[in-house]
């Protein structure tokens, strides 16, 4: 089909292994070198033994507990949610599904900060209330516990599961249960028997999907883990590097590259276990399910999601309001209260700053990152070109990178580039990093996109006089755009949320806000971060008010 | 001139030879048909002809013009190749209207607005859906998709057209019916015309060659008359329809006109058939013997093969009765009009149409 193409495709396959490949052949290569990025020195295998350290066995374990605990009750709570909103008469389902979805576009370390307050066991306002009302001294909960990580972990994995699977429920064929029913079985036995059934490969790649994100999730275990020293292998690897006196990047690289190896042993179980089948998207069209009827239970299960709501965004976004106005959280009295805060952030050149570095990368990122996916997806689905399965492959390496271990390989594939070439210090460094972070998602999100359209389409328009480039864009692009909207804001907000690679590959000028957080927050600045939180959260929902408008448009209009 | 030229075209997948070296002649207006069963190759030629496909050997012409030589490294993509083509699918675009569908060859040649407007109508009138043109593609039916998508096809005067299986997704009475028109536009612009199809019916009814086609090799090109009442083998011969086939010995041949005239023996009958070659007295000869063309009830006449026997099914389908009749313990079918009276165990003599015996060459 492509006959020029050919140079393209490999200018292709050589930005993909730029973005993919040379990260983690770095990673190697720093796992194996005994000084810092830059610096020479020896190869040895110091920083392998001292990975192999009886306390890192707990380290390992904690995660693996944290991660498989958050997915268990993520994976309950969201099947159930997507059954009420997808399958049941519950009032406000449309409603629901939007506030569901809501935690899904928040950056989590703003609900961290959030948390850290409200249920800290001195001066959160829980315990407060909780000592106020029961007259007891002792606290009702203390987020600095395995507890308080898996909670926040809970409230971001629900909404990503419900996304997943609420689609798949909604697009199952109806007489599917209707001929169980005809056969005998009562609704419950229908629900386990068939209903779940037919789910099962949707939820178990969505429970697979959760768990590696959850050994990978940053934010939770810093906030909620370090306080309490319970450690985690990211929060291990960002404690080597930045917490230390002397950061120790070799041990830092080689668990790094240990935790690479770990999460893709799991990406090969998962593999063995789907048929290859790793993330399931099931289009929602063509069936109009059928709707159980609740009776009056249907009350409880409005309100069993609207306490969700309640819990993972109102509570928190209380405490930052309430935060943001006083002098010192924890300490809520009337003259305690003040815009000093406000005046603080406004003024701020850091901030400033950080803000416009955030939208710039967001934009630029984003866009980016989906004509790259969007080129991707279209040469491993739409040409028979030998080489797209080795760009299929390259793009979808990123899945088992947590942007920790990315962050690392880069500070090295940074270091040891050419001389006339300098990313490090540049805000290139991170525009870099989150392209390679959002290129799967795109790429499944356009690759799905395309397979809904017929061969047909693009070879009716060539054989009608338009060349493959007027092709591309007169019809695959015309017809696919909605689905590069959808992409495009999901890695807009992914990259608003990304802290782990950013932490590593900040430095002065190049600040985005999640790392202005962190830092304002180890300086105990807190108060000002409520503001900086409360304002981006208003910021997320102007963002997916006006998206859910968009959509909404459209798909009335077609 | 001639309208399309294929010269021994070959397309090879692994080690499959989906078309293998065809050779093929369409003149100018003329309709060609390529048929034959699903996996034959046809699909595969008509979108080497459209340069959706690359020919792995051999040379396509179109018009005046070499659109791809693989001697020559020679490839004309498809969208310089000046076609028009209809889809089985037929790829109406979702996101434009009608006539934004209709357009689109002129507007992607960038011909004026006004040009565009009045040829989008011209065309759509053509295809009676102008009182569409400003409806969204998604909300027409599959009729209409198909009218659409012919227009589109026609709207800046292509010279060849190309239609794959363009009537299968239509019920059976719109297949006829759109078939029927698009043979009377095709014939009034006199377009040079190839049409893929693997229905039989579809194809005598519209062409003016047939070319039956199987396992990526040209089995036979001809009228519809002659490939089917005149096949040169027994594949091509029960391509279409069923057949009864009767083997016999030639006892004499002498010519008449282009063809020959054959008396053949066989176990219990005798009488004549046409060939398509002399054969030599002795030889052995497949006759076969259309169901339509077998007669119960008539007196034989001198020279006709007949047979006696007795009726073990009996049909009703409305329109015609479907026999079968045992004659001397082998099966003979027979299509007789529907009023013919046999009831199983009845038994019939069975007489041959005269001049519908037909040797097969091979």
């Amino acid at each position: 089909m492509i006959r020029r193409g050919n140079l393209w495709l490999y200018g292709l396959i050589i930005l993909l292994a730029f973005l993919t490949v040379y990260p983690l052949t770095t990673l190697l290569f720093g796992s194996l070198h005994s000084t810092p990025p830059g610096l020479p020195g020896e190869y040895n295998l110091d920083g392998y033994a001292k990975v192999l350290s009886p306390r890192n066995l707990e380290v390992l374990w904690n995660s693996v507990a944290i991660a498989m605990a958050k997915t268990v009750i993520s994976v309950t709570l969201a099947v159930a949610f997507a059954w009420i909103v997808a399958r049941t008469d519950t009032p406000f389902r449309g409603t629901l599904e939007v506030l569901l979805t809501l935690p899904f576009f928040i950056p989590p370390i703003i609900t961290a900060t959030a948390w850290s307050l409200l249920g800290n066991p001195q001066v959160g306002i829980v315990n407060i209330a909780w000592r106020w009302l029961t007259g007891t001294d002792a606290p009702l909960i203390n987020v600095y516990s395995f507890g308080g990580i898996i909670w926040h972990m809970v409230q971001h994995t629900v909404p990503f599961i419900f996304l997943l699977t609420v689609d798949a429920f909604r697009a199952m064929d109806p007489s599917l249960e209707e001929s169980s029913r005809m056969s005998g079985a009562s609704r419950t036995q229908t629900f386990f028997r068939i209903t779940l059934v037919l789910m099962l490969p949707v939820v178990s790649s969505a429970f697979i999907l959760s768990f590696m994100r959850g050994i990978e999730a940053f934010e939770s275990p810093l906030f909620f883990g370090t306080p309490a020293n319970i450690q985690v292998l990211v929060t291990e690897i960002y404690r080597a590097i930045n917490v230390n006196a002397v950061p120790d990047y070799q041990y830092a690289t080689a668990m790094a590259f240990s935790m690479m190896v770990f999460l893709f042993l799991l990406v090969v179980a998962q593999w063995r276990l789907l048929g290859g089948r790793s993330f399931v998207t099931v289009s929602g069209k063509g069936y109009s399910p059928g709707v159980m009827r609740l009776g009056r239970w249907r009350w409880v299960a409005f309100a069993a999601c609207m306490l969700f709501f309640v819990l993972a965004v109102l509570l928190p976004l209380g405490q930052l309001l309430l935060g943001s106005f006083v002098r010192f959280v924890g300490f809520y009295q009337w003259d305690m209260f003040t815009l000093q805060n406000y005046v603080n952030v406004f003024k701020s050149r850091e901030i400033w700053r950080a803000f416009s570095n955030t939208m710039i990368l967001g934009v630029v990122g984003s866009t980016a990152t989906m004509i790259l996916g969007g080129i991707v997806a279209y040469v491993s689905v739409r040409t028979r070109w030998r080489g797209r399965r080795l760009i299929d492959a390259l793009a979808w390496l990123p899945w088992m990178m947590p942007g920790m271990v990315l962050g690392i390989g880069l500070l090295w594939g940074y270091a040891i580039l050419p001389g006339p070439i300098q990313l490090y210090g540049t805000i290139w460094a991170l525009l870099l990093a989150y392209i390679t972070l959002g290129t799967p998602l795109a790429v499944r999100i356009m690759s799905g996109s395309y397979q809904q359209l017929s061969f047909d389409l693009e070879e009716s328009s060539r054989v009608h006089g338009a060349s493959w480039w007027q092709t591309l864009w007169r019809i695959l692009v015309a017809l696919s755009w909605p689905a590069f909207a959808v992409g495009w804001t999901l890695t807009f907000f992914g990259i608003m949320r990304e802290l782990s690679a950013s932490v590593l590959l900040y430095s002065i000028n190049t600040e985005v806000l999640s790392v202005v957080m962190l830092n304002l927050w180890s300086a105990g600045r807190q108060e000002e971060v409520m503001v900086i939180g409360l304002l981006t959260m208003l910021l997320v929902f102007v963002f997916r008010w006006v998206q859910l408008i968009a959509i909404r448009r459209h798909i009335s209009s077609l | 001139m001639h309208g399309i030229l294929l010269e021994s075209v070959t397309r090879r997948f692994g080690e499959v030879y989906a078309v293998d070296g065809i050779d093929l002649k369409v003149g100018k207006s003329e309709f060609v048909t390529l048929l034959g069963p699903s996996g034959c190759g046809k699909t595969t030629t008509l979108r080497m002809v459209a340069g959706l496909e690359e020919n792995d050997g051999g040379r396509i012409t179109i018009g005046e013009r070499v659109v791809s030589d693989r001697d020559s490294r020679l490839f004309v993509p498809p969208d310089q190749r000046r076609l028009g083509m209809v889809f089985q699918s037929y790829a109406i675009w979702p996101h434009m209207t009608v006539s934004e569908n209709v357009g689109y060859p002129l507007r992607i040649r960038r011909r004026p607005a006004a040009e565009v407007r009045e040829k989008v109508i011209q065309a759509l009138r053509l295809v009676e859906m102008e009182a569409y043109a400003d409806r969204p593609a998604p909300l027409l039916s599959g009729g209409q998709q198909q009218r659409v998508a012919i227009a589109r096809a026609l709207v800046f005067e292509p010279e060849v057209l190309l239609l794959d299986e363009p009537l299968s997704n239509l019920d059976a009475k719109l297949r006829t019916q759109t078939g029927d028109e698009f043979r009377a536009i095709q014939k009034r612009l006199g377009i040079t015309t190839l049409y893929v199809t693997h229905d039989q019916a579809e194809a005598m009814a519209l062409s003016d060659r047939v070319v039956v086609m199987e396992a990526g090799k040209v089995l036979q090109i001809g009228t519809p008359e002659d490939v089917y009442e005149r096949p040169k083998s027994r594949a091509v011969a029960a391509f279409f329809g069923s057949p009864n086939f009767a083997e016999g010995t030639v006892s004499a041949c002498r010519a008449q006109g282009d063809l020959y005239a054959l008396d053949v023996k066989g176990d219990g009958w005798n009488g004549s058939a046409l060939a398509d070659r002399s054969y030599a007295h002795g030889e052995p000869a497949t006759i076969m013997l259309r169901p339509e063309n077998l007669r119960i009830g008539e007196h034989p006449a001198d020279g006709q093969i007949a047979w006696s026997g007795r009726v073990t099914q009996s049909i009703y389908r409305g329109a015609q009765r479907s026999i079968t009749v045992d004659v001397g313990g082998r099966n003979l079918r027979v299509e007789a009009p529907a009023m013919q009276r046999a009831a199983v165990g009845d038994n019939v003599s069975l007489t041959v149409v005269p001049g519908s015996a037909w040797a097969i060459g091979d």
